[in-house]
Formats: C-alpha cells, sequence, structure tokens
C-alpha cells in the first residue's frame, strides 16, 4: 500500500523525470567536454601505433628489399605484388624491379614488416591518408620509398662485412644494430 | 488622415523591430539549441565558424539560402509551395498580442502609442489559440503535397497531435481567463502586478500551478518537440512532414519551429508567471529614480521568463526520450484532459467563493 501510493506520488510528481534533467544540468554546470578538436589538435599516438606501410633504405641510399617475395606470401589481403629480378650482372643478387601496394586493402595486420627478412618494411605512424580518387592509393615503389624516406630519416647502417652480392638475413643475429628510433 | 498615416507608420515600426527581434531569437535559438545540447552531453556543438561558432547561424542561413529548391516528382506543387508560409505565418503573427513591456503610452506629434505592444485587442489569447491552429495546416498539407510516404505518416501523426494538445492547452488556459476575467494578453498581465505571488501559477484563490504544467506540456507537444516530436521523429520517418523540402522552404519550416517555440515560451509568461512585472512590486529603476527607463526592467523581466521556458526546451530535449505514439495519445486524453478539466471546475468554485480572489 505504501509502495503504491510511493509510486502514484512519483509519478505525479513527475520525480524520475526531475531526476533525468538534474543529470542533464549537472553535466551543463560541470562542463567537461571530452571532444578532440580533431584538425586542430590530434591524439597522441601508441608506441606500437600501426600507420601506413614504407619500404626502407640503407643508410648509402640503397634499397633494402631484396624482393624475395616473403611479403606478398605473408599478406592475408593480397595487398603486395613484388616483381623481382637479378640485378644485371650480379647473378646471386635480387632486387625488387616493381614493387605495388594496393592500400585500399590494406588493413594494417604487419605481418609483412613481420615476414621481411631484411627489415626493408616499416611502419609509419601517417593516418591522414584520405584521397579523392581511389586509384590514388595504389602505390609504386618510389612512392613507397618517399614515404619511408620522410618518416624514417634515421636509416640502418649496411653492415660491413656483408658482401653486396649477399642477401643478408637478420633472423640468425639476435647482436645486430637495430632499426633506428 | 495624417494620424492615420501616422499610427500605420508606428505600427509598421514596431513591427518591422518585433519581427527583427523574433528573427534574431531565431537565429540565437538555432545556435544555443545545440550549444546547450553539446554542453549537457559533454560535447562542444559548433566550434568551426567564427570564434567559438558563434558566427554559424549565419553560415547555416546562407547554406539554406543559396541550396536548390526542389520539388518532387508527383508532388502538388500548389500546396508544396504554399505549405511552408502556411506553417510560417501564423507562427510569426501570433507576436501581434503578446505585451513585450509594460503598458504605457508614448506621445508622438500628438497622437498617444504604446510602443510595447503592436495591439491590444480583447480576445487576444483567442487570436494566438485560432492562428496557432492554422499552423497546422501548414504541417499535414506539407506532407501530403510531398507525395512520400515519410511526408505524409510526419502529417498525419502531426495533425492528430496538434489537435489533441491544443485541446489542453485552451483548457489549461481557462482557469486563468475566470481569474482574470479577461481575454486580453495586457489586462491580464496587469492583474498579475505586485509581489510574485500574485502570478497565476502561485495566485490565491486557487493556484494555477496544475494549468502551469499541462499547458508547459502541452506546448512542448503542439510545437513538436522532445519528447514530443513524433512528427519528425528521425530514426523513424527520417524527418517527418519535411522530408522532401529543402532551401528556403526548410528553412520556413525551420523558422516556424522556432516561432512556435518563442510564442508559446511568450504566452507562458504572460498567463502564469506575471509576463512583464517583476517579482516585486513596481520596479527597481522606479525606486531608485529613474522612472522614465523603468520599461527596460519590464522588458528585461519579460524576455528573462520566455527564455527560461526556452532553456526549458532545449534541457527537456537533452533529457528525455520520445514517447511511443499510442502513449502520447493516452498521456493527452487520460491524463492531461482530465487535469485541465478538473482545474477549471475547481479554479471556477474558487473563484465563485473568492470574488476578486486575493
Amino acid at each position: 500500500m505504501l509502495t503504491k501510493f510511493k509510486t502514484w506520488l512519483k509519478t505525479i510528481t513527475f520525480y524520475e523525470i526531475l531526476v533525468g534533467m538534474a543529470a542533464t544540468m549537472k553535466h551543463l554546470l560541470r562542463y567537461k567536454p571530452i571532444t578532440l578538436q580533431y584538425p586542430h589538435e590530434k591524439r597522441t599516438l601508441p608506441d606500437s601505433y600501426r600507420g601506413m606501410l614504407a619500404l626502407l633504405r640503407y643508410d648509402d641510399g640503397t634499397e633494402k628489399c631484396v624482393g624475395c617475395d616473403l611479403c606478398e606470401a605473408a599478406c592475408p589481403s593480397r595487398v603486395i605484388r613484388v616483381v623481382s629480378s637479378e640485378v644485371p650482372g650480379e647473378p646471386t643478387k635480387r632486387f625488387a624491379k616493381e614493387y605495388y601496394m594496393d592500400m585500399t586493402r590494406c588493413l594494417f595486420c604487419g605481418m609483412c614488416v613481420d615476414a621481411c627478412p631484411v627489415d626493408a618494411l616499416g611502419m609509419t605512424r601517417e593516418y591522414e591518408w584520405a584521397v579523392y580518387d581511389k586509384r590514388h592509393l595504389h602505390l609504386n615503389k618510389q612512392q613507397l620509398l618517399a614515404i619511408g624516406d620522410r618518416s624514417y630519416p634515421v636509416r640502418e647502417k649496411r653492415l660491413e662485412f656483408q658482401h653486396p652480392n649477399v642477401a643478408f638475413f637478420n633472423v640468425a643475429f639476435k647482436n645486430l644494430p637495430q632499426k633506428g628510433s | 488622415m495624417a494620424e492615420l498615416a501616422l499610427r500605420m507608420a508606428f505600427s509598421l515600426a514596431q513591427i518591422a523591430v518585433v519581427m527583427g527581434v523574433i528573427m534574431l531569437t531565431v537565429m540565437i535559438l538555432t545556435l544555443a539549441e545545440r550549444k546547450v545540447l553539446g554542453w549537457m552531453q559533454d560535447r562542444m556543438g559548433p566550434m568551426e565558424v567564427g570564434p567559438y561558432g558563434l558566427l554559424q547561424p549565419i553560415a547555416d542561413g546562407l547554406k539554406l539560402f543559396f541550396k536548390e529548391d526542389i520539388v518532387p516528382a508527383g508532388a502538388n506543387k500548389f500546396l508544396f509551395s504554399l505549405a511552408p508560409i502556411l506553417a510560417l505565418v501564423p507562427a510569426l503573427i501570433g507576436f501581434a498580442v503578446v505585451p513585450f513591456g509594460p503598458d504605457s503610452t508614448i506621445e508622438l506629434f500628438g497622437i498617444k502609442f504604446k510602443p510595447f505592444i503592436i495591439s491590444d485587442i480583447n480576445i487576444g489569447i483567442l487570436y494566438v489559440l485560432a492562428f496557432t491552429s492554422i499552423g497546422a495546416y501548414g504541417i499535414i498539407l506539407g506532407g501530403w503535397a510531398s507525395n512520400s510516404k515519410y511526408s505524409l505518416l510526419g502529417g498525419l501523426r502531426s495533425a492528430a497531435q496538434i489537435i489533441s494538445y491544443e485541446l489542453n492547452v485552451g483548457l489549461a488556459i481557462v482557469g486563468v481567463l475566470l481569474l482574470a476575467g479577461s481575454l486580453s494578453l495586457v489586462t491580464i498581465t496587469q492583474a498579475q502586478a505586485g509581489w510574485f505571488w500574485n502570478w497565476y501559477i502561485f495566485a490565491p484563490p486557487f493556484p494555477q500551478i496544475f494549468a502551469f504544467v499541462v499547458y508547459v506540456i502541452s506546448a512542448v507537444a503542439e510545437t513538436n518537440r522532445v519528447p514530443f516530436d513524433l512528427p519528425e521523429a528521425e530514426s523513424e520517418l527520417v524527418a517527418g512532414f519535411f522530408t522532401e523540402y529543402s532551401g528556403m522552404r526548410f528553412a520556413f519550416f525551420f523558422i516556424a519551429e522556432y516561432g512556435n517555440m518563442i510564442l508559446v515560451s511568450c504566452i507562458a509568461a504572460a498567463l502564469f508567471l506575471g509576463g512583464w512585472n517583476a517579482p516585486y512590486p513596481g520596479t527597481a529603476l522606479a525606486r531608485l529614480g529613474f522612472a522614465q527607463f523603468a520599461w527596460a526592467e519590464n522588458v528585461v523581466w519579460f524576455a528573462a521568463k520566455v527564455y527560461f521556458f526556452l532553456f526549458l526546451f532545449f534541457w527537456l530535449r537533452a533529457t528525455l526520450p520520445r514517447l511511443r505514439y499510442d502513449q502520447l495519445m493516452r498521456f493527452g486524453w487520460k491524463v492531461m484532459l482530465p487535469i485541465a478539466l478538473g482545474n477549471i471546475l475547481v479554479t471556477a468554485i474558487a473563484a465563485y467563493l473568492f470574488p476578486g480572489g486575493r
């Protein structure tokens, strides 16, 4: 009986509505917006952020990529296409004659970066890649190298004991100098 | 002849000023609504146009002005063009009888004018009710003439809703009319002079608090605002009756909605909260010896009351979800209507037993 009376009293005095309005008023008075004014202020990216992919170079300006196709094999969405070929006159050394990435399909999983035996691929912290034409996201080797140049200004040294004709794999040697941060 | 010309010129000047103020208020409201809603929901609201987003209404107005005016295929062109005008004109024409300030007269070229009241007709409140009802035609015709199912459904809902709640508005007002003994908004406001307990919301012999609650709820429903925004429920009906409208015609409906909000707020302030009267007798400026500027204080009090109601509209919108359609109808007919009728009965008995009120 009493609870029924209480419910009735709450109904006729709009108690629940008043509680709700007090809640909204509290937010108005203690105004703390969670909005980030995006183009003017940007989020701090986490350290492990996986952004735009890039091809890297050694400090002498030569490409790291040896055209082994492992990134193409690792890619789950077939973003990468590598056309490998021999370096002219050096039959033991290969390089990527053409290297394409269709970034419309890329899901930024980073598996190609893990798969690369010479650390020729890197993930940058770029994410503002909206374009007017979808075809502009189909990147060739020059574009990918340019992204790498602007995102990785500190380049890795080409090792002295590495023969220029031999592809050098980093998997077995844990004590080698790492990529510059 | 000269007197007539002078009177007409003065009236036209008054109308121009009132229209300017209303349009300015609509502009402020469009920004204020987005800002207040944003602040209540931990957002910022518009921030890009001008400092702190203050020029957003101008940007919106320019955008709407230059947009393509589309008439959908199969639409009834005449009614499609007529509907926005039918919605806008009644919303603006009601302000003719609203007393914005004290009933004082000024003398210009030997003729007496009332500067704050465009026209003090003796059936003022009836005139407002009649014209706001015509506004429903604009919505229904706009919904029907668009040749779109969403528009039609929105228009139908709106018709039923406005008719249901118009009744409650009318009945809620009757209590005040019984106590004031007049239909003129000026006379009603004058009867509430003095301390704030003379306002009809608190007034003896019978406070009109129930009528006030019924009026406010019904006014929200009549202006199609949240939580009674079923005619333009965007999650169900795209945009309701103005789905097919674009450009300036859409802007007309938009201005009409905000104009109606201001109008019902003005009526609520004049009928229940004492209109231009301050909560204390007279005005503070007159006490301090600035009797010639007392009107400013009265106008500020009126504006403050109106803006309180307008803020209430935003506040409700930020808080409440939309009602279901059957809930809306049941609430209107089974709850609001009996309360309004009971209020009339009790007020009539009280007014009979204590003639002259206080």
